[in-house]
């Protein structure tokens, strides 16, 4: 479970690393070898995403099923898309229309889709940890599109992805990455911590204290290289600190009941002090990138210019994203199962 | 008898100390013990403050004779292996009935409760309907009858009407109907107001308030103690402050209708923090009439466990008193969001599980609690956030507690204590009003009805959901190896339960 030494070996080496997780439900036991072979995967895939028919016979005849329980469109249908590329069969189980709304748990509703043929289940839920309990009696495989404030691998995945396309020799080892946003309610920075520590980046947290809290305590706790294979990252409320010399400028959604909860004034103050303006992003290197998870609130966390502008690498990130799902799906449907038998769900 | 034990041993059960095995079918549960005699153990009697090597023995339910040995004979004795102490105390339990007896009955609790060595068990009343009025004392009374069990039960009232924190329950016709106090557990009592009403009036009667200290406001939505473990984790933060708040607002209050009520009495229960066991410590030395427990849970595991961390609290405290990082360290071993695990209040950091432990030792706690939740699977096996609260945990409330005293952590003297003679002395009333059957020494009294525990420190049982007698199997130390296998419990000289692999007494 150890990884290596934080982003060694970035293109060399682990060539042998074979997959060997039943589950991907986040990246904290997935070591920098493990993930340097889903990027390679994604390689493949994206060269399968330029043919001119964009489908390979893969996973022909594995039935994989998407059961998400918050709304979402782009992850939803960036897994159904990245599933029928490798010509998967497969199922799409909307909870609204679901019995989900008359009251069915979701350890039945599993047990049902697994009698109903699910072999990977694609998983979106919005309490944390419920992929973990989802895994613990599915016979198949699960894949996490994303738990409750926890975490969102395939996210920080194409992030990672997406950052290595842009910089030289695709390595980030010392390259400044800032995340700017609700850090506290977000899954894609809990998983983006696990994975830019593993590549070696220089990672800085940003946000109002609000919605940073706890996260003193996380980056203290790992401060002194604790932490086997990830690196120190850093935490701060001061923007310009975060973004002075940045590779790497990520937004992160705010959403609204944020001011109902009391712990931002307005959206108006966030848009003002913390808000991705092309002004502030004079403080990021010149090549610097703009990133952001979507769906976007323009005008707040990121100003409209800046998303459109040619530094924004947003719709970029979207692409990458079936490429690294099709990469997911494919280790996962490889995995020998019966390896796993008995061992606790990590 | 031979004078060695083998310790550890499953074969151990000839060995001295054991109960004299007797050929004979022995008594059923509840019936009253004829003949049963202990040699050469360890004896513990928190009343007299005394331990060591003895005998005991019991006739026709009365405790005969209590001989502590000396030179010679007390050679080979020591207190690894069978120990005999009072039946123990719990004064915070939820055996669920009535309202929702598919988590577990009167019967089955008591059941649990005689198996883990409990002889007496208070009762809260967020049953359904409340325990707000007598007729639900008699409905637990009768139930307490008819399953036939010899272990008392016990109840507190509830503070409030149907426990909606607006007007006081039937407190007076409650208190004469025996219970030993009043609580709106499971939530706190609502306002500062109706917690100064409550001292107040129950004072009248000599019974104490028990609150479950918890600033609704600072815990809404929480999952997990706040902290390293729930930020990692992506879990909603239960904070300190969200203890202390409620812990200072109590003691503010009971020191407010003091000069109107001398008699006033605040007793908090399952105190987890360091900070809140802080302000009870002060409260205590300027002599304020406050007493707290503390859980097994609190004490010996910690937040980390919901990552998938397995050792014991202070095990995971470094050195310089600080926690350890589980992550660093390598030791999740267990699938993470065990909703086992989640309890409110939370299991909290390693410093605070230490500093629980502390308030042990100096006093500032006055006695263990298990806060026994038994839940469904229905309850449990949904998403961690959806989880009901609580630990089954009447059962390895000993277990969990020899393991504190088989690192030297915890003196077993102060153990027994906390599990008898420390929980009696909370609900004793005042002088001058009528004890309760519960308010008993709780020690080993020669010519009393025999009330004791008899258990084997050096035979570990394992905790499996067939080895615990509570219909909740909801908990988190499923699998582990616990010391102190209970080999007999007596409840006022009835059998209450008996190792089913001993055969001891006879009826």
């Amino acid at each position: 479970m150890s990884g290596e030494g934080s982003g060694e070996g970035s293109t060399a080496g682990g060539a042998a690393v074979a997959w060997n997780h039943r589950h991907l439900i986040d990246l904290d036991v997935v070591t920098w070898p493990e993930i340097e072979l889903i990027l390679r995967t994604t390689d493949e895939m994206k060269g399968v995403l330029a043919r001119p028919i964009r489908k390979v016979p893969a996973l022909n005849g594995r039935r994989v099923t998407t059961l998400f329980y918050e709304a979402s469109t782009r992850t939803r249908v960036s897994f159904e898309t990245a599933a029928r590329n490798l010509s998967a069969d497969v199922v799409s189980v909307a909870t609204a229309t679901s019995s989900v709304t008359k009251g069915e748990s979701l350890v039945d509703t599993i047990r049902t889709l697994e009698a109903l043929g699910a072999e990977i289940l694609v998983m979106r839920h919005s309490v944390s940890g419920a992929p973990y309990l989802a895994a613990g009696i599915f016979g198949g495989h699960v894949l996490n599109g994303g738990d409750g404030w926890h975490a969102h691998p395939t996210q920080a995945l194409l992030d990672l992805y997406t950052m290595r396309e842009h910089l030289p020799g695709g390595d980030l080892r010392g390259r400044k990455v800032a995340i700017v946003g609700d850090v506290l309610h977000s899954r894609v920075a809990r998983s983006n911590i696990w994975s830019l520590t593993a590549a070696g980046a220089d990672l800085w947290l940003c946000g109002p204290a609000t919605l940073l809290r706890g996260f003193d305590r996380w980056a203290a706790a790992w401060s002194g290289g604790a932490i086997v294979g990830h690196g120190r990252f850093n935490v701060t409320s001061d923007v310009s600190a975060a973004l002075r010399e940045a590779d790497v400028v990520m937004a992160l959604r705010i959403q609204r009941e944020r001011m109902q909860g009391g712990l931002l004034p307005s959206l108006r103050e966030y848009a003002a002090r913390f808000g991705l303006t092309a002004e502030r992003l004079t403080l990021a290197k010149p090549e610097a990138i703009v990133m952001h998870p979507g769906p976007m609130n323009e005008g707040v966390e990121i100003a409209p210019d800046v998303a459109v502008s040619g530094r924004a690498v947003i719709t970029e990130q979207v692409a990458n994203g079936v490429a690294v799902r099709m990469a997911l799906l494919y280790l996962l449907a490889g995995s020998h199962e019966a390896a796993h038998a008995g061992e606790a769900i990590r | 008898m031979s004078p060695k034990r083998a310790p550890g041993s499953a074969e151990s059960t000839e060995g001295a100390g054991r109960p004299a095995r007797k050929p004979a079918a022995g008594p059923l549960v509840g019936q009253t013990v004829g003949r049963f005699e202990v040699e050469k153990a360890w004896l513990v009697d928190p009343v007299l403050g005394r331990e060591g090597p003895g005998e005991v023995v019991v006739t026709d339910g009365i405790l005969e004779s209590v001989v502590w040995l000396k030179g010679a004979e007390a050679a080979g004795v020591d207190d690894k292996g069978v120990v005999v102490a009072p039946g123990f105390f719990d004064l915070h339990a939820h055996f669920r009935e009535p309202g929702f007896e598919d988590a577990e009955t009167i019967a089955s609790g008591s059941a649990a409760a005689a198996h883990g060595g409990y002889t007496s068990v208070a009762l809260m009343p967020n049953t359904s309907p409340v325990l707000d009025e007598p007729g639900v004392m008699e409905r637990i009374r009768s139930a307490a009858r008819a399953g036939g069990s010899p272990v008392q039960i016990l109840a507190f009232g509830a503070v409030s009407a149907g426990r909606t924190g607006e007007q006081l329950s039937a407190m007076g016709e409650l208190a004469d109907a025996g219970v030993l106090g009043f609580s709106d557990d499971g939530a706190p009592v609502r306002t500062p107001k109706l917690l100064r009403s409550a001292l107040l009036y129950a004072g009248m009667f000599g019974l104490p308030v028990v609150d479950h200290a918890e600033d609704l406001e600072l815990s809404a939505g929480a999952e997990a103690h706040e902290g390293y473990v729930a930020s990692v984790l992506g879990l909603a933060g239960w904070p300190i402050a969200g203890e202390v708040n409620a812990v200072s607002r109590d003691l503010a209050v009971l020191e407010d209708v003091l000069p109107d009520e001398p008699r006033a009495r605040l007793h908090l229960t399952h105190v987890s923090t360091a900070a809140a066991l802080a302000l009870v410590r002060r409260a205590k030395a300027a002599g304020l009439p406050v007493t707290c427990d503390v859980t097994p849970h609190h004490l010996a595991l910690a937040d980390e466990w919901i990552a998938g961390a397995r050792r014991w609290s202070w095990e995971a405290l470094g050195a310089d008193g600080t926690s350890r990082d589980p992550w660093a360290d390598g030791v999740l071993v267990a699938t993470p969001y065990d909703t086992a695990l989640r309890v409110n209040p939370p299991l909290r950091s390693p410093i605070d599980a230490a500093a629980c432990l502390a308030a042990l030792l100096d006093g500032t706690a006055d006695a263990v609690a298990t806060d026994h939740a038994p839940h469904t699977v229905v309850d449990k096996e949904v998403e961690f956030g959806r989880a009901s609260n609580g630990i089954s945990g009447i059962e390895t409330a000993l277990g969990v507690l020899l393991a504190m005293v088989d690192v030297g952590r915890l003196p077993l003297a102060r153990a027994i204590a906390a599990l008898t003679a420390g929980p009696a002395g909370i609900v004793a009333r005042w002088p001058g009003v009528a004890a309760t059957p519960a308010a008993r020494p709780r020690g080993l009294i020669e010519g009393a009805p025999a009330d004791l525990v008899v258990f084997d420190r050096a035979d570990r049982w394992r905790v499996t959901p067939e080895a615990l007698r509570s219909k909740g199997k909801n908990s988190p130390l499923l699998g582990r190896e616990l010391s102190g296998r209970v080999l007999l419990t007596m409840a006022s000289g009835r059998l209450a339960y008996e190792d089913p692999e001993a055969t001891s007494t006879e009826g």
